[in-house]
């Protein structure tokens, strides 16, 4: 069982309708079409084996669920969506070990995703992964670190820093640089050291690095997690803008 | 036109023809949605990981030889035999010669032809067997996957009871089936077309999409260093 569900379900078939078709392509309709059910990948789901050898949990199974949703044209039930939900977040965790024992190459982790995807379009999504992607679109990152916050964590970290690093720093904003550095947004907000280190190996390398001030610094992309691909796109972007605008030759994704 | 002409004239046009056009059109299908909506197959198109994850799983050169290794070989022989029969079958091949073609190619040796009909339909009961006893397999399992394997084998064994009328499955069958003497050809031909026929319609369509499904992932899990 997946937990945080606790929001109602409403059942929209025209809107579930729409949310599969957009999403239907050519590989989900061939895999949908040509799974032989042989069986080869229950072995391989680690929830398969945690949960000694449950058949519900063989990856084939939970896969073609979506070709249930498929079918049905958004006919569906409340109890429906509530299954499709445990399965695509309690049930598999995307990692795609399946897929590397299956003769066909059915990505099944693909399958899943898709239905997380038609599941945040009906507004279902985990409570803690839809806080974090409000956070992304109001401040760019998925703690709500703002943006003073920001820039005065790094000041301080860099003042820190060069106690035991003289000349060392933490540079901001620095056009043409090198490297354009990104970090998990837990790091600002939690371990603010963790920045010092890679500033210190930085520094004692020679790196021409920076961070940027506004949006972009953070790498996560946990929208990317729902299947809510416009704001996982937009994240990404942000990424891209930034170091655009800092026209630096590479980002460096620590994530 | 009598029922027998049918089935031995138009009835194997339209076997035919449905299981290549159809199987055409399964592939066109893709190629056409997948132009639209599946963008990073052709972005990151390459030939060689298609052609590396193709070859590692049409051959026995994959990691399922060793995870299930009495599945995985008994796989491969079921599909051996049930392309080689048909295809190199010598009085397949006479029927070939004798008509508008005038096509010959090698034949397998009678005795062949036997033992690889009978490892067919064994196989056939093993995965049917299969179906029903192991949980893992039997979730997933619907009707149809039960109906497929009938429907492949069926031609194997009305082939076999018919190059075999001194056997005693062939005395028990027109036992129970006082006709099935008369219309022997005729049944196989029907089972045999109808295989073919349902081809396009169902997961036997891997035959041709097998291909398409390894070169997608082949493509995909390449250019990220992962196993093809």
């Amino acid at each position: 069982m997946a937990d945080a569900q606790t929001q109602p379900i409403t059942i929209n078939p025209e809107s579930i309708r729409q949310a599969v078709d957009a999403r239907m392509n050519a590989r989900l309709k061939m895999w949908m079409g040509i799974c032989a059910h042989c069986g080869l990948c229950a072995d391989t789901c680690h929830f398969f084996t945690a949960k000694n050898g449950d058949p519900r949990m063989v990856p084939s199974f939970k896969a073609q669920k979506l070709k249930k949703l498929f079918k049905k044209k958004g006919n569906v039930d409340e109890a429906f969506m509530q299954e499709l939900y445990d399965t695509a977040y309690g049930e598999c965790t995307l990692c795609r070990r399946c897929t590397l024992y299956c003769p066909f190459g059915i990505d099944m982790a693909m399958m899943v995703a898709t239905m997380r995807g038609i599941l945040t379009s009906q507004g279902l999504t985990p409570e803690g992964l839809k806080a974090a992607i409000q956070n992304y679109l109001e401040t760019g990152n998925q703690m709500a670190v703002s943006e003073e916050d920001w820039v005065e964590t790094l000041k301080w970290m860099e003042e820190e820093l060069q106690e035991e690093l003289p000349g060392a720093t933490i540079p901001i904003d620095k056009k043409g640089a090198n490297i354009m550095y990104t970090v998990n947004a837990r790091e600002p907000k939690y371990y603010p050291q963790d920045i010092q280190l890679a500033a210190k190996i930085f520094h004692v390398v020679g790196e021409d690095w920076t961070f940027p001030s506004k949006p972009g610094w953070d790498d996560t992309n946990l929208a990317m997690f729902a299947g809510d691909i416009k704001s996982a796109s937009y994240i990404v972007k942000l990424i891209k803008d930034a170091a655009e605008e800092l026209q630096v030759k590479r980002v460096a994704i620590t994530e | 036109m009598t029922f027998t002409a049918f089935v031995e004239g138009p009835l194997v046009w339209i076997a035919f023809l449905t299981f290549l056009v159809g199987s055409a059109v399964r592939l066109l299908l893709f190629i056409t949605l997948s132009r639209k909506k599946d963008k990073p197959v052709y972005r990151y198109f390459s030939l060689k990981w298609m052609l590396l994850s193709i070859v590692r799983w049409l051959f026995p050169t994959n990691p399922d030889l060793q995870k299930n290794p009495v599945f995985s070989i008994l796989g491969y022989i079921f599909h051996i035999c049930l392309l080689a029969v048909p295809l190199f079958y010598s009085a397949h091949i006479t029927l070939w010669q004798e008509s508008r073609f005038k096509w010959s190619w090698w034949a397998m040796p009678d005795n062949w032809a036997d033992w690889m009909t009978l490892i067919v339909l064994a196989i056939a009961i093993f995965f049917i067997i299969r179906r029903i006893v192991v949980p893992s397999v039997r979730i997933i399992t619907t009707p149809s996957d039960f109906l497929l394997i009938v429907i492949c084998a069926l031609p194997f064994l009305t082939g076999y009871l018919n190059t075999h009328p001194d056997g005693t499955a062939y005395q028990w069958t027109t036992s129970i089936l006082p006709f099935y003497g008369q219309y022997s050809t005729i049944i196989h031909i029907i089972t045999g077309a109808l295989m073919l026929i349902v081809v396009p319609f169902t997961k036997l369509a891997h035959w041709i999409l097998f291909f398409v499904s390894r070169s997608v992932i082949g493509i995909e899990f390449g250019r990220r260093n992962y196993s093809v």
